[in-house]
């Protein structure tokens, strides 16, 4: 399994964390190759980086931009078509996968996987769970609100989402 | 505690396995074309829309009760969002190749959808209840009766709305409403 | 290079084909269809060698489908567009016939009884369009001068669906005129017209109706009374 990134929306819909595992070879060639770990990369959070990612088409704030356009419109349009208690889980294409998961305080968790991947809804929910709530919410440092990613961005909550894309690999 | 891994269950759950055994001398095409009528009345198909390359809703048709019932404008709007988040999901690929195809399969709590876009553009959804495993098969096909019934009629104008009776009948009569 | 427009082309005009002209002398022959490797054209061919071949149901239907578009554009009404599919089937049954009955060699007789004629349109000629018989062959109570012929699915009609407001048009209107041309052929002069006669098995069935003209009943009844 391959992890190609991660994304938070918080509940005004603005980008609050971004985690990339970059992929220096292409895919295709080692299509198995394990995410690189944090010490061997660049790893950029936060929607400050504005510069684009070497090997990818679009800088990561923008990708952002479109993956936050994409799954709320299909967040909707599921809603429309099965009741407002339904909720989309993951969608695929012919390159990737794309799991959401969405918190009843409308925090919203993206992982971009390749498309061998399982579901990761309950993978998410852990996300949420055990790092998300215990190093960011319960941080007495970090504030109420996230406005450009101020506070997910701590060293604790970064560390455990390495080790956990390393577990469920 | 974050090594809990959750096990595939569905793919436990709900396996029906038919094996067919047919030795050449006996294979008779009629007999595999029943047994594979047999394999899909087994899945529940809700619905089938096609869009067309602009991203215009050319048909719709519901089959089984599973989905929500919307007005005709309604799906107009589904359509062209749907058009929309599909050309979006081939650009974010994070992946280096630079064609991507956009969303193919869909799955929420209540539905999973098929999407396959034609070469020309057309894009065939179904939808259908969770985890049907063959939905590939069931695209390909209509796929195949709307090349037969809708283009070769004479009377369809290409990208309008279809109303075509044969392809209607054969539609019906390959998703059969599940009993 | 004489270009007789004559339809009676002899063996010798055809074999001219064979030498070509200069228009042609610089093209190699994959360019031009008409013309094989062998440098021989398609009147060289012996007529049986098409007896026994198929030909690809997609192309049909995109061809007829092709031509029914291009019939429409110039008509005004369901009828018209009727008359002229039955003018089109008319061209192909007469030269249909013609190929059938040299097929049939030294065995080819001229019917000369309605019921004889019918039979041929409803089996060999069917079988020979079609790869099977016509379904059913009835004469009307009613009237006396008038026969059915039905068929359940026919070829020309199985992609095509009519929209609701030509509601009265059936594309078997071709088959009917190949069906005239060959009674015409027979001296048997008649109308023909397809219509659909949906029952529950078969959505797409379709009767032709034919109506001869009176002097072929007054000709039958004066060879029934001899």
């Amino acid at each position: 399994m391959v992890v190609y990134s991660f994304f938070i929306f918080d509940r005004h819909c603005e980008c609050i964390y971004i985690r990339q595992w970059l992929n220096n070879t292409p895919s295709v060639a080692q299509p198995l190759s394990r995410p690189v770990t944090a010490s061997s990369v660049a790893t950029v959070a936060t929607s400050v980086a504005e510069k684009p990612a070497p090997g990818s088409r679009l800088s990561m704030a923008e990708q952002a931009k479109l993956v936050f356009g994409v799954i709320f419109s299909l967040r909707n349009m599921v809603k429309k078509l099965c009741g407002p208690e339904d909720s989309f889980l993951c969608y695929r294409t012919g390159h990737y996968k794309l799991h959401y998961y969405e918190t009843l305080s409308s925090l919203r968790f993206v992982m971009l996987t390749d498309i061998r991947t399982e579901s990761l809804k309950s993978s998410l929910h852990q996300i949420y769970v055990n790092l998300y709530v215990e190093y960011v919410v319960k941080n007495p440092l970090s504030p109420v609100e996230h406005a450009g990613g101020e506070g997910v961005n701590n060293e604790l909550f970064e560390l455990g989402i390495d080790g956990f894309v390393r577990t469920i690999d | 505690m974050l090594r809990h891994r959750q096990l595939p269950v569905h793919s436990l759950q709900s396996s029906i396995i038919i094996i067919i055994v047919i030795s050449p001398r006996t294979a008779d095409t009629s007999s595999l074309g029943l047994l594979i009528g047999i394999i899909i009345t087994t899945m529940v198909v809700y619905a089938v829309l096609i869009l067309n390359k602009a991203g215009g809703l050319i048909y719709q048709r519901d089959f089984n009760p599973g989905l929500q019932k919307l007005s005709s404008n309604d799906y107009l709007i589904l359509a062209g969002t749907f058009h929309g988040v599909h050309a979006i999901t081939s650009q974010i690929s994070p992946t280096n190749e630079t064609s991507s195809s956009g969303l193919e399969v869909l799955e929420s709590e209540n539905f999973v959808m098929r999407c396959f876009q034609t070469l020309t553009g057309t894009k065939f959804l179904i939808f259908a209840e969770p985890r049907q495993q063959n939905l590939d098969v069931v695209v390909r096909r209509v796929y195949e009766l709307y090349a037969d019934y809708v283009m070769k009629n004479p009377f369809y104008q290409i990208e309008m709305p279809i109303r075509s009776e044969g392809f209607d009948r054969h539609l019906t009569s390959y998703i059969k409403p599940h009993q | 290079m004489n270009r007789d427009p004559s339809p009676f082309r002899t063996a010798s005009t055809a074999s001219t084909a064979t030498s070509p002209t200069p228009k042609y002398a610089n093209l190699t022959a994959s360019t031009n269809l008409r013309y094989s490797l062998t440098r021989k054209s398609i009147y060289d061919r012996h007529l049986n060698r098409t007896k026994t071949s198929e030909l690809s149901k997609s192309a049909f239907a995109f061809l007829f489908g092709e031509m029914v578009q291009y019939a429409q554009k110039k008509v005004y009404g369901v009828q018209d567009l009727e008359k002229k599919l039955n003018l089109h089937g008319y061209a192909v049954g007469q030269r249909f016939l013609e190929l059938l009955l040299w097929r049939d060699g030294r065995t080819a007789k001229r019917e000369t009884r309605i019921l004889g004629i019918l039979q041929f349109i409803s089996h060999q000629l069917y079988r020979a369009i079609f790869q099977k018989q016509a379904d059913t062959l009835e004469k009307v109570r009613e009237n006396e001068d008038e026969y059915m012929i039905s068929d359940n699915d026919p070829v020309v009609n199985t992609y095509i669906s009519v929209p609701k407001e030509m509601s009265q048009l059936n594309c078997g209107a071709f088959i009917a005129g190949i069906i005239e041309a060959v009674l015409d052929g027979h001296c048997f002069p008649a109308k023909v017209t397809a219509h659909t006669a949906p029952n529950e098995m078969w959505p797409g069935r379709t009767v032709f109706l034919i109506k001869f003209e009176p002097e072929v009943l007054e000709r039958e009844a004066l060879r029934v009374g001899s």
